[in-house]
């Protein structure tokens, strides 16, 4: 070995660095505050919902600690959160290495976070060896809490998976769409909706087209899916897809992709490829970009959501809703996009449990993980309680549907709740220029 | 000044290895060091592998093809089968040295340059198949778990797989070095010099060509199972362009063509890395990572390993 | 799939409004190629930062984006410039590998002090004309891919006068063709290194610009797999060969939507390495091979 000198002088200076990084790292845990986890990608594919997911997770922290903290039965006192993030770069190996330093080196009492579906479900291992509570609030793909090859006993799903999207989206083109266009053009009722599917080639997007076929198989639905096409993460031009769509003669485009994905598909089948029909998108879609982007050839299409820039379910939440998004805007200058809301949430429901369980031991917090009850937040949930369900540990979000509406003054599209009934704004409408699939 | 060099390469080379065992007990057996390291190893010997590529005179940008089915083959038989990861990992090696042969008999005459782009490519539409038309049977982009290499119910499991991956390293490097000092280096420092010059004293390059291909992939292999067996999932990612590059950043800050220049490159810049993560910096990582390639390619292209010399003859022209 | 002639019709323009951008990309590098000889992996990222630099002039001052090309061209020439004495000229005639590995050193630094100074986020920028279509048959062509055709027409008519008719061009071309050759009869080659550089640059930026103009998304990462494709590109069309860039950048653009349309969008980036792959396997030295390495 000719370099050996170098090879030896430079792995013992390595040594050296570890030891040393052993020894300055190793300060005392103080046992006067309540350790907390993030785990968001800084770096990476998710970077920008990880920015929001942290700073929604810090405004949480920061309220709860101007209160003094939560109060542990254990200790008798207020023990105030400390909030320690850990970059997992949007890669397995490295959530891997981020939350084995969050539980082995910082020992944190419970974690939240977590977006990448494929890199939350890699660090699972790790999660159930130390046994941390782990409340996700960004990943959506439901394997999260029902794979069965790990055990996921201490993880808790606290965002709307896109099963649950697929099935909302699904049940409003049935209730709403389809009697719509049925009355418009005289269609009999056994006439199948026609529905085109442009999805992401992704766990998210897959995630969305199979939550919406067993919707329709299992509810037994008048609905075909004429088109099913794919595209690739990040892609720009969706025109020739789009013209597969057109040639399959469909009544409706549901679009599960991200953000400037869904703008260049709404502009690009209204404007270049003539598409005279309306576009769902799904709710990671809902922030202020979006409805700049689309410009008016968003007029009359539809999303799916749990938190709008421009628009609250009117229930209890509305106040605490127009809150939260003056306090993220004031402190950070931007929207809190929708894993931003679930992780301030999920921070007060891990405090909440703490609170229940009356102790940091990681094994009661779970439980009251588990059994917990407490009164929505900022987004809606069916029945007003955040519970999480008892065999996938799941929350029913109250989801809706909203269609976009031209604002002269704002200059740009609007939305305005359609559905479901009992949070809805005002009733769906099909354009003048709609134009059905087929007679 | 020879015999000298030699005593010493003899004499440092156990300390060296006798560090490296005596690690978890000097980072006082801390999950995370251990976590960290053993991601390191398995890089160190990704690096390695690639490494013997290039010393062939192919660089592939593409390598991240073999880690991921050495992965997926280890993953898909040790599932069906109930079978060791040990065992496996052998199979998933040898599913991406066959593999790799293939490819290596499509770019066996290209120009080193479009060798890097079709493995490139190579890398690309794997990972479309795999993700996609073959979804039924690797989970597609939801992934699958995979069984640890230990099973957690040992007390000390990670010590163990940090030994078990840290012989697997050392064996894999040992067995380089034997290769490249028996006739196959000279063929493969003759290839990489000059392909013409080389046929025309004698050598086949198809055939030496082939084996580094071949051999090349089989480590990969080994070394994608491990770390997929290690974090215990697996999915598409794993094709990703930045699994490819980071080998070969590691083996070019080291020294390209070396023993030791994958390994101590692979050491410095995950320290530097791990460093720079601590201090909560971001994009300027990779920034970093970036100048600090561009600076060795201009003023190091021997890599690191080589500063001592270059130092050594900086000063000895100085003095002369 | 309906094949319906009107819907393949379609998609054949889409392809060659994908093709433009690939032909102003492969003909800039193949400029540089064509005099140093040179594989700049980061050739992409001056795409990238053309978009970004379009974008944000655009968002200061609010001229129109297609005004802003020529500034951008400008910008990114002289930014070539920079790293081909920095960084491209320490190592010539190093081998290719170096060449690669800088890149790969010059694609990290790009992309994430772009991220840095931008974010990483996807943006739109909407042009001016995003609302205007002109009908073309049963077709509705946006005004800005009529646009981009006619700036990459311009583009490319621009470097034919000035490769051919003036003293310069035919410096560039000697120099290209033979490079002691050029040096005997007195040329500056590494000034001639210098002015290719900066055109490909210009050019690259000039994709970028459109690319950006036309509504597209961009992001730090827009840059990588172009430029490998438009690698691919000039090996498929002879190398050094500017109307076999441009008849492969067209070829690719159709290629890849005809693949979207009929085996799914997914495919659309492995088409273009798949046929690379399949004409070397054949053509190890390339379609029209070398004449010069």
């Amino acid at each position: 070995m000719k370099h050996a000198t170098t090879v030896s002088i430079l792995l013992a200076a390595l040594v050296l660095a570890a030891v040393l990084l052993a020894g300055c790292a190793q300060q005392q845990a103080q046992p006067q505050d309540l350790k907390m986890g993030a785990v968001v990608s800084l770096t990476g594919a998710g970077s920008n919902v990880g920015k929001h997911m942290k700073q929604s997770a810090e405004l949480a922290v920061s309220e709860i600690n101007a209160k003094g903290g939560v109060f542990v039965k254990a200790y008798n006192k207020k023990l105030p959160i400390t909030l320690i993030v850990a970059d997992d770069e949007t890669k397995p190996d490295s959530g891997v290495k981020a939350v084995t330093k969050l539980t082995s080196e910082d020992n944190v009492d419970i974690l939240v976070g977590g977006w990448s579906s494929a890199v939350t479900i890699a660090t699972l291992g790790i999660v159930a060896e130390k046994k941390v509570p782990y409340v996700v609030t960004g990943a959506s793909s439901p394997d999260v809490t029902r794979k069965t090859d790990v055990d996921k006993s201490y993880v808790f799903h606290y965002c709307p998976t896109t099963a649950m999207y697929g099935q909302y989206t699904t049940l409003f083109i049935d209730q709403v769409m389809r009697p719509a266009i049925n009355e418009k053009f005289g269609f009999a009722d056994s006439r199948p909706m026609r529905v085109a599917i442009l999805y992401q080639d992704s766990a998210y997007g897959k995630g969305v087209l199979n939550g919406v076929i067993s919707t329709i198989t299992t509810g037994n639905l008048k609905m075909d899916i004429v088109s099913n096409q794919s595209f690739k993460l990040g892609e720009a031009d969706f025109r020739t897809a789009l013209t597969a769509v057109k040639a399959a003669k469909p009544d409706v485009i549901y679009a599960a992709a991200f953000p400037v994905e869904q703008t260049q598909i709404v502009v690009q089948a209204r404007r270049d490829v003539n598409l005279n029909t309306i576009v769902l998108a799904v709710e990671t879609n809902d922030n202020p970009d979006y409805y700049k982007g689309i410009a008016r050839f968003g007029e009359y299409s539809v999303i799916e959501s749990r938190f709008s820039p421009y628009t609250a379910p009117k229930s209890s939440v509305a106040t605490a809703d127009a809150r939260f998004k003056a306090d993220y805007v004031a402190k950070y200058g931007s929207f809190p996009d929708m894993m931003g809301v679930s992780t301030y949430e999920g921070v007060y429901v891990a405090a909440q449990a703490i609170e229940n369980a009356g102790t940091l031991e990681k094994t009661a917090v779970r439980d009251a993980l588990a059994g917990i009850r407490m009164p929505q937040k900022v987004e809606a949930i069916k029945d007003g309680f955040i519970t999480f369900s008892p065999d996938y540990r799941e929350v029913q979000f109250e989801l809706f549907v909203s269609q976009l509406f031209w604002d002269e003054q704002a200059g740009e599209c609007r939305p305005r709740i359609v559905w479901p009934d009992n949070l809805k704004e005002t009733g769906f409408v099909l354009p003048d220029w709609y134009q059905a699939g087929t007679g | 000044m020879q015999v000298q060099k030699k005593s010493l390469s003899w004499y440092l080379t156990p300390i060296a290895l006798a560090i490296a065992v005596l690690l978890p007990l000097l980072a006082g057996m801390r999950y995370f060091i251990l976590n960290v390291v053993i991601i390191m190893l398995i890089f160190i010997l990704f690096s390695s592998a690639w490494n013997f590529l290039a010393y062939s005179g192919q660089a592939s940008l593409g390598h991240a093809a073999f880690f991921g089915i050495g992965g997926y083959v280890s993953t898909l038989i040790a599932r069906a089968t109930g079978f060791s990861p040990f065992a496996t990992i052998l199979a998933g090696g040898c599913v991406a040295a066959g593999i790799g042969l293939l490819l290596g008999l499509t770019c066996v005459r290209l120009k080193e340059w479009f060798l890097a782009m079709v493995t490139f490519g190579f890398a690309v539409i794997l990972q479309v198949v795999i993700a996609s038309p073959l979804a039924a049977t690797t989970g597609g982009w939801d992934g699958i778990g995979s069984p640890r290499l230990l099973p957690i119910e040992i007390p000390g499991y990670m010590l163990y797989e940090y030994y078990v991956i840290l012989a697997v390293t050392v064996l894999s490097i040992v067995c380089i070095h034997l290769i490249l000092r028996s006739r196959a280096g000279l063929a493969f420092a003759a290839i990489r010099e000059n392909e013409v010059e080389a046929q025309a004293a004698g050598i086949n390059p198809v055939s030496w060509k082939l084996l580094a291909f071949t051999v090349s992939s089989f480590l990969t292999g080994v070394a994608g199972a491990l770390m997929v067996h290690h974090i215990t999932f697996i999915s598409p990612e794993i094709f990703h362009a930045e699994t490819s590059f980071w080998p070969i950043i590691y083996s070019i800050f080291g020294g390209l063509g070396t023993i030791s220049g994958p390994v101590i490159g692979t050491v410095i810049l995950t320290v530097i890395w791990e460093v720079l993560k601590g201090f909560g910096l971001t994009y300027e990582r990779f920034i970093v990572i970036g100048l600090l390639l561009i600076i060795v390619v201009i003023f190091l292209p021997r890599g690191l390993v080589s500063l001592p010399e270059v130092l050594r003859e900086r000063f000895a022209r100085r003095k002369g | 799939m309906a094949l319906e002639f009107d819907i393949l019709l379609q998609v054949l323009f889409w392809g060659l409004y994908a093709g433009c951008i690939y032909i102003l990309l492969a003909t800039g590098l193949n400029l540089i190629f064509g005099v140093m000889k040179i594989v700049n992996f980061a050739h992409g990222e001056l795409l990238m930062l053309g978009a970004y630099i379009t974008a944000t002039v655009f968002a200061l001052s609010g001229l129109n984006p297609y005004a802003i090309i020529l500034l951008t061209m400008i910008v990114l020439g002289l930014i070539g410039i920079v790293i081909e004495r920095l960084c491209f000229r320490p190592i010539l005639g190093t081998g290719k590998l170096n060449e690669i590995f800088l890149s790969l050193g010059l694609i990290y630094v790009f992309q994430n002090g772009v991220a840095l100074i931008w974010g990483d986020e996807r943006q739109v920028l909407n042009s001016p004309y995003q609302t205007v279509t002109v009908p073309v048959g049963a077709i509705q062509l946006p005004l800005d891919y009529i646009i981009i055709i006619i700036f990459t027409v311009l583009i490319l008519c621009g470097l034919y006068l000035l490769l051919r008719k003036t003293d310069l061009g035919r410096a560039i071309r000697a120099t290209s063709q033979n490079r002691k050759g050029a040096m005997i009869v007195g040329i500056d080659v590494e000034r001639m290194d210098m002015i290719c550089f900066g055109i490909g640059s210009g050019l690259a930026a000039a994709a970028g610009t459109l690319w950006v103009v036309s509504g597209q998304v961009f992001n730090p990462y827009i840059g990588s797999i172009p430029a490998i494709k438009a690698f691919s590109i000039i090996i498929l069309g002879g190398l050094g060969s500017i109307p076999g860039a441009i008849v492969g950048g067209l070829l690719y653009g159709i290629a890849e939507n005809g693949a979207a349309y009929f085996l799914g969008g997914i495919w659309k980036d492995s088409i273009s390495f798949l046929i690379l792959i399949i004409v070397l396997i054949f053509r190890p030295t390339g379609l029209f091979g070398e004449s010069r390495e």
